[in-house]
């Protein structure tokens, strides 16, 4: 069961005194709800690390919780910076993969982006840029088969799938 | 059996200790301290102008100074209030505190201009190259109080953060050299002064972020 705010707020106040006993009711909470917060967004695979990152983050970071406001938007915020951090890794290395299979002309480069939830936020992206995700990233097809599938230049497949990451990262920090 | 985060969440507790939660007011004077220790050093090192020294100060230097330490306080504030993370809070007082110092280099370029299509352009004394070289680094000594304070915080844009450490300090720099930059002239302030807040926005923005990082 998750505590409401307002004892959160009580729990964090206490645990920024030191009391371990109010810590561990907290993290317990913020476990659950990050753990909800993260199951929309990632692959399960990817949960526990994502929560027990966040963890690690609030217990890093909790002097910057201010106890005269309510905790759940302190521990959002440190949830999202959480998330879109894993965001641009996947980012950084979806981009490496593709300058890496351009150069080699590899086109069985795993589909690291189909491994993320996106489909709510793919409905944000212009078509084009949603068919070179969609084709390159999570169909595995390369970057000259998805240019015929297509009818969109190589160059052009390369940089709708560079916006359309991008503007998936900036969506996701937008909340 | 516990699990991973189980094991985790117990060593955490284990590891509590006591902390002081930071607080916006004590990020404020520490950041106004090196603002006034940056204007204090600018006035050691090279003294003040003379129409300050008189007590007879000139208007247009006046304003000047004045809405650049406007525009460093407003910085500092949304700066300060960063390192504490929460979905949420917007904080765009600096952007319209920005917007009006920002009237001094449009003036000075549309001055330029219309001096310009009139047939007598003005010439950009070069000596602003020093107001522009000092005010990035006086304004350094501000730009460290605040990655040191974001540093300690959780600031959730960093980006953001990154642009508004830079304008700060820009800010404060100039703000430092406006004591004793002898000119008073809306061309000379405009652009080299004014120039010192963006090229300051732009390092920022551009280092700051790793610096910050969590």
């Amino acid at each position: 069961m998750i505590a409401d705010d307002a004892t959160l707020t009580r729990l964090a106040g206490l645990a920024q005194q030191g009391d371990k006993a109010a810590y561990a009711a907290l993290l317990g909470a913020a476990r659950h709800w990050l753990s909800r917060y993260y199951r929309r967004r990632v692959m399960p695979d990817q949960l526990d690390d994502l929560v027990q990152e966040s963890l690690l983050s609030v217990h890093r970071k909790l002097a910057s919780y201010d106890p005269s406001r309510p905790f759940a938007p302190w521990l959002a915020a440190i949830a999202r910076y959480r998330f879109v951090d894993h965001l641009r890794l996947v980012y950084r290395r979806a981009e490496d993969e593709l300058d890496n299979d351009l150069q080699a002309g590899n086109s069985d480069e795993p589909a690291i982006v189909a491994r993320i939830s996106l489909e709510r936020l793919f409905e944000a992206l212009p078509a084009a840029q949603q068919q070179a995700i969609e084709l390159v990233k999570i169909s595995g097809l390369s970057i000259s088969e998805a240019s015929a599938s297509t009818g969109q230049s190589e160059s052009l497949i390369k940089v709708n799938i560079h916006r359309g990451i991008k503007r998936l990262a900036a969506l996701v920090e937008r909340g | 059996m516990p699990d991973a985060t189980e094991n985790l969440i117990a060593g955490l507790v284990d590891n509590l200790k006591p902390v002081v939660p930071l607080r916006k007011r004590a990020g404020m004077i520490l950041a106004v301290l090196a603002l006034t220790a940056g204007a204090l050093g600018m006035i050691g090192l090279v003294g003040m102008r003379a129409d300050l020294r008189s007590g007879q100060p000139d208007p247009m230097a006046l304003i000047a100074a004045g809405l650049f330490l406007v525009l460093a306080l407003a910085s500092f504030w949304a700066v300060v209030d960063m390192a504490r993370p929460y979905v949420g809070v917007r904080r765009e007082g600096w952007g319209w505190t920005a917007l009006m110092a920002g009237v001094l280099p449009v003036a000075a370029i549309v001055l330029l201009g219309m001096n310009w299509l009139h047939g007598q352009p003005m010439p950009l004394e070069l000596d602003g190259w020093n107001c522009l070289r000092f005010g990035l680094g006086w304004g350094l000594l501000s730009a460290a109080v605040q990655v040191w304070w974001l540093r300690r915080g959780a600031p959730s844009r960093p980006e953001r953060a990154g642009l508004l450490v830079g304008v700060g300090a820009g800010a404060a720099g100039i703000f430092a050299v406006s004591l004793y930059c002898p000119h008073s002239d809306l061309v000379h302030i405009g652009v080299w002064h004014g120039l010192t807040v963006i090229v300051a926005g732009l390092l920022g923005r551009i280092a700051v972020p790793r610096l910050i990082a969590w």
